[in-house]
This record gives structure tokens, C-alpha cells and sequence, in this order.
């Protein structure tokens, strides 16, 4: 290729007439034609031939210390396969060559995939088409790329372990790729390698390398998309602060799993928009979800628009009231929910992507966004989303849906307002009676220290070990909640002060007051690791009239 | 597909509806002789308050009347808005604590 056809193309940084304007079109053209003869080499002018000394590369990589050319071909040969994320040619020969580098490298045979994008789309695009072998990436200018002449990817380099190139290939050429791996066999003694398959299509033009383009084109379409597109959901409002999932089409397609998108919920309070099925998909898409999970999410979605829930008030609360969500039933294993170790904590991508998908519902859909229509004076990361998974195997009682009305064998799920999790150690009682003290004192200052009694629930997790004191003493739910409720008492008149309740105000200083205004204000859940003495409480969210609103998942 | 492809081709979550702005209501330029309803919405303390402002608009010419919601967290019943429309034409919602 033509120098001077290569450089006017391209115009890298320094080789542009930059001061034609200030010098005068005359004076800027005769500058112009110095610059090219005075630097011809930054200019691409084609590929490199074989026989040529291969450049240094100039890359990042996630190998400890980076990467080097000497390194690479040091052990006998490298293949140097220059791509691009855009460039379906490139896709092409990443996805033919890329099982085969694992084989090569064995035999001697370095195989580097040298992409003209940030490290983190080149290790995604890499990993996305199988490929095995090493991979490293390239900034603008591209420097690498220029310095090989690159003008199209994809573009491979064999480079002899004495640094001189030894064959180039331009696009996917499959016989030419071929004979270049048993050029490379040659180089490192090997009697064979494996090469590309001889598949359609075995020749494909490639594309233009960015180091070969206008360096505002090249750098225009080398911005990381996958990042562009997390902060046009934050620029959209489509979040909850956290990085969400982009909604295309064809995810909240694979969400609805052919359900109709038109069909609604109903309206989201406070501010009553429309829950149709396809902008709760899209919730769930945003949240991280599954489709698998997404039978859960219309379920929950169903109970927490219930009126009897009171969403409206939940949602502006100044109050920190979260909505908890607990599955129950065989949909717990079916979609993976973690009922076992850290059950309320981090790590389960079900259990924080469903709570999240509801809590995005109300946010978005119901705009119930801090700040905003939520008037919360702090709030709680239970907010942020929270689904519990009940351990029924483990659990001495029946689960908290067979108590609700429901069979063993249905999948439901209960939408309770509740308060952020309080832990609850206890690894001395010796009695089921010591143990259900500890549990329902822990228990006393919720909500408010002398706010009794609750009238709305309370939800104690058990945990494994202390439900086993339980199981072993025979004691059963409502017994271990009627013992808890009569635990925890005081005279009124202890209770006097500060924030209390009307039924303290108005009672004899010498009346006994619960806690709870009765043991159904009680909820008992049995979930956590095998190991460790710790249960928690969630406090109430109160003043809400709100009732438990369970419904059965159902298929889509 | 293009950039523009696939920005269009996102699921919005939004309710995206517009809706429209509700005017606000005239003011009047004196309360004397005007009927007042004094919304109660059963919060702790609310009903203290609004017998001082009760008082007050009275002593300034103003009939007033006494309605309550069923519990403050919820939004009024539609027999209770209808019944402030109906017979006021000033009202005044008391939040306390």
C-alpha cells in the first residue's frame, strides 16, 4: 500500500497539518508534505512481511508484570492475533482459533489475542467466544497496532523465537491460518499442531483496525459500550443507586418467558403507576434476575399490591420499613434461594435479585424513591431489597405458608413490613425456656423501647441450632410463641417514659403489659448455617394497619 | 444494530403516561363566612392541634367542621374527599406527631 494514500487516510496525531489555518493554505500544504517525508513511519503502511524484526508490544494484561514479546516467543513461537470487539471477523477467528491456543501453548506455541479495546471488553469478548489463550489489550492510538502496520483486523503474526516474523494472514483466511500453524510446528519442532477447522466460511474480509482510522472516530467507537450503557441507566433514573442490568428487549422478552406484557398488577403506590407484566420484567432484568425467578417475582408483586398490605404508607414512611420477602415451598430449591448459611446476608444471587426486583417495583414503578415520595429519615438496607428462603427441612415446624393456609407442596410467598434484622446471640441456655427468654427480651426495644404493646408483627429467624433445643424439648410454634409472649412483661408504670403508647398512657401504673398485643403478633421462621447460636428478630413496621399478604406461585 | 437500535429498544420500567398538571384551586381573600373542614388524620397529637387552629378560624368569621381519615397512613376515602368537597370551601389538613 502507498505511503501517501496511507497516511492521508489515517492523519495520526503528529503527522496532521495542525497550524494550516494559521500559516495560510500555501504555507500549511508545503509543511504537510515535510511532515509526510519527515515521518513517513507513522503512518500504517501494511501489515509487516515476514522476514521483518516483530515490534516490542506495548499492552496491558492481567499477567503479574505485565506482557512482552520476548516473553511470548521465547519457549519456541507466538501467535499474535490482532481483533477487535466490533469486528464479526474478528468474533470469527477469536471463536475458531481460541479452543486450540490451550494445545499450542503446550507444545511451545504462545497464542495472544491483542485487542484494540479496554482490557475489560477484551477479557469479556474472549471469554464469551472460548477463547484460551492469552489476552491482552490496546489504548488509543493503538501503538501496537501501527507499529505492525495493522490496517485491518483480524490480522495474525507468527513471531520465530528469534523475534523475526515469520508469516502474516489479513481477515480469516482458513487455509492460509492453517498453513501458518504448520509453519509454526516447524518453528518449535513440533511434528504437528492442530489447526482451524475447514468450515464455512473459510475466507471473510475483516475490518478496519482502529489504529487505522481518525483518531476521534477510532476513539468514538472504542468507548467501552457495556460501561456507556450503566451510566445511561443512571442517566435514565432506571436504578436504585446500584448498577442495574440494561432492559433490552429481547432480556425482558426471555423474563416474561411468552407471557403477556400488556396484562397488569394494577397500580403501584404512592404515585400509582401502572404495573404491567412487561415493566415488571423489566424491574426484574434491572434487579439482576433470572428468568427462572421471575414466577416468584409476579408472586410477590401480587401480595405486596394487595390494599390490605398498605404499600401507600410503607412506601413514604418516615419510618425504615422494608418489605421482606419469604418464599416457602419447592420453588426454594427449584430456582436455588439460600435458606442455609448467611441466610439473610450476601452471596445468593436469587434471594438478592428477587428482593431487589420488589423493591425497584415500588421505587420506580411507584415512585417511591428516597428524597422523593420515600420520606425515610433513615432507612435500611433491607430497602435496598430483602427475600428470605424458609429452611423447611430443617425446621422442627410446620412452615410459615402451611400455617398460612396453604399445602406443603405449594410454592408461596409472604410480603411482610418489617424492620432491619437484630441479632440475637445465645449460646449458653441449657432449656427451652432460657432460650425462648433470650429470643423474645431481644426483642423488647424494638421499634421503641417503651412502645408496648406491637400490634403488628415481629419476625424471629431462627436459626438451626436453636431450633433443634426446640425440637428436642417437643415444644411446638405456638408453644414457643405463647411462652415468648408471656415472657415479656412490665408494669406500665415502668413504661412511662418518653415515646409510648396509648394503652401504657391510660393503664394503672401496676398492669402488666406485653410486648406483642398477642402471640399472633409473633412470626417464626427457621432459616441459617448449621453452625452458630444466632437468631435475629425484624422489627414491626407500624402504625401501617398492614396485614401479611401471602400468594402462591403460579406458572407464568 | 446501531447505537440509536439499541437505546430505542429498551423496556422502560416507568409508568410513562403524562399527566396532566390540576390548576390550583382560587384563593379567596378573606375567610369570613367561609366553611372550613379540618381534616384529622388520626395521628398522635393531630387533634390537639387542630383545635388551636380551629379556634383561631373561627375567632377570624369562618364555620368549621371536624372530619377524620380512618388511619394516616392510608389516603382519605373517597366518601371522606367527597364529603370535604361537598360541604367546604376551605380545608385544612393537620399532621403531628
Amino acid at each position: 500500500m502507498a505511503e501517501g494514500v496511507a497516511v492521508a487516510g489515517i492523519c495520526p496525531a503528529k503527522a496532521c497539518p495542525r497550524t494550516v489555518d494559521a500559516m495560510g493554505i500555501s504555507d500549511g500544504l508545503q509543511r504537510l508534505s515535510t511532515e509526510l517525508a519527515a515521518a513517513p513511519e507513522a503512518a500504517p503502511a501494511g501489515p509487516l512481511a515476514p522476514g521483518r524484526r516483530a515490534p516490542a508490544i506495548a499492552v496491558t494484561s492481567i499477567e503479574p508484570g505485565g506482557v512482552g514479546l520476548d516473553d511470548l516467543a521465547r519457549r519456541g513461537a507466538a501467535l499474535l492475533l490482532f481483533v477487535s470487539e466490533e469486528c464479526p471477523t474478528s468474533a470469527l477467528a477469536v471463536r475458531n482459533l481460541g479452543p486450540l491456543c490451550r494445545a499450542w501453548e503446550g507444545a511451545g506455541l504462545t497464542a495472544t489475542a491483542v485487542f484494540e479495546d479496554p482490557l475489560d471488553v477484551a477479557l469479556r469478548v474472549a471469554r464469551t467466544l472460548g477463547w484460551t489463550g492469552r489476552v491482552v489489550s490496546q489504548d488509543p492510538p493503538y501503538q501496537t497496532s501501527r507499529e505492525y502496520g495493522l490496517l485491518a483486523v483480524p490480522t495474525a503474526f507468527l513471531v520465530g523465537g528469534d523475534g523475526i516474523i515469520a508469516g502474516t494472514v489479513v481477515g480469516w483466511n482458513q487455509p492460509a491460518l492453517a498453513a501458518l500453524i504448520q509453519n509454526a510446528a516447524g518453528l518449535i519442532g513440533s511434528r504437528a499442531l492442530p489447526g482451524p477447522p475447514a468450515a464455512e466460511p473459510l475466507l471473510k474480509p475483516g475490518c478496519s483496525s482502529k489504529a487505522a482510522m481518525d483518531p476521534e472516530i477510532a476513539a468514538a467507537v472504542s468507548r467501552p459500550a457495556a460501561a456507556d450503557e450503566m451510566e445511561e441507566m443512571y442517566e435514565r433514573g432506571w436504578t436504585d443507586g446500584l448498577p442495574v442490568v440494561p432492559p433490552t428487549r429481547q432480556r425482558v422478552e426471555a423474563m416474561l418467558g411468552g407471557a403477556d406484557g400488556t396484562s397488569s398488577l394494577g397500580p403501584v403506590p404512592p404515585s400509582m403507576g401502572e404495573a404491567t407484566m412487561e415493566r415488571l420484567a423489566a424491574c426484574a432484568v434491572l434487579a439482576g434476575c433470572r428468568p427462572a425467578y421471575f414466577p416468584v417475582v409476579v408472586a410477590a408483586a401480587r401480595a405486596i399490591l394487595d390494599p390490605a398490605f398498605n404499600l401507600h404508607g410503607q412506601a413514604v414512611t418516615t419510618q425504615p420499613a422494608g418489605q421482606l420477602v419469604v418464599v416457602n415451598g419447592p420453588v426454594r430449591r427449584a430456582i436455588g434461594l439460600n435458606s442455609g448459611m448467611g441466610a439473610l446476608g450476601p452471596g445468593s444471587r436469587p434471594n438478592l435479585t428477587i428482593g431487589r426486583a420488589i423493591r425497584l417495583l415500588v421505587t420506580l414503578l411507584g415512585g417511591g424513591m428516597p428524597g422523593t415520595l420515600d420520606r425515610a429519615t433513615l432507612g435500611q438496607m433491607g430497602k435496598v431489597g430483602f427475600c428470605v428462603a424458609e429452611d423447611e427441612e430443617t425446621s422442627p415446624w410446620e412452615p410459615l405458608h402451611v400455617e398460612r393456609g396453604f399445602e406443603p407442596g405449594q410454592s408461596v410467598v409472604t410480603l411482610i413490613g418489617s424492620d432491619a434484622p437484630q441479632n440475637i446471640s445465645d449460646h449458653r441456655s441449657r432449656t427451652p425456656e432460657d432460650l425462648a427468654y433470650i429470643l423474645a427480651w431481644a426483642a423488647a426495644s424494638t421499634w421503641s423501647t417503651n412502645w408496648w404493646p406491637l400490634a403488628e408483627p415481629s419476625v424471629f429467624v431462627i436459626c438451626p441450632e436453636h431450633a433443634e433445643m426446640f425440637r428436642a424439648a417437643g415444644w411446638s410454634k405456638q408453644q414457643l410463641r405463647e411462652f415468648m409472649y408471656d415472657a415479656v412483661r412490665k408494669p406500665a408504670g415502668e413504661l412511662r417514659r418518653g415515646e409510648t403508647t396509648p394503652v401504657v398512657a391510660h393503664a394503672d401504673r401496676a398492669e402488666m403489659i406485653s410486648k406483642w398485643a398477642s402471640p399472633d403478633s409473633i412470626v417464626l421462621l427457621v432459616a441459617g448455617g448449621e453452625a452458630g447460636r444466632y437468631s435475629a428478630v425484624l422489627g414491626p413496621c407500624t402504625g401501617m394497619g398492614a396485614q401479611i399478604i401471602s400468594r402462591e406461585v403460579e406458572p407464568l | 444494530m446501531t447505537t440509536d437500535d439499541a437505546i430505542l429498544d429498551y423496556v422502560s420500567p416507568f409508568d410513562e403516561r403524562v399527566r396532566q398538571a390540576q390548576p390550583l384551586a382560587g384563593r379567596p381573600g378573606t375567610i369570613a363566612g367561609a366553611t372550613i373542614a379540618l381534616l384529622d388524620i388520626t395521628k398522635n397529637r393531630g387533634a390537639e392541634f387542630l383545635d388551636q387552629v380551629e379556634s383561631q378560624l373561627q375567632a377570624e368569621g369562618a364555620a368549621t367542621f371536624r372530619i377524620a381519615k380512618e388511619i394516616f397512613s392510608k389516603p382519605a376515602a373517597p366518601a371522606v374527599i367527597d364529603e370535604i368537597a361537598a360541604r367546604s370551601d376551605l380545608a385544612v389538613e393537620a399532621l403531628a406527631d
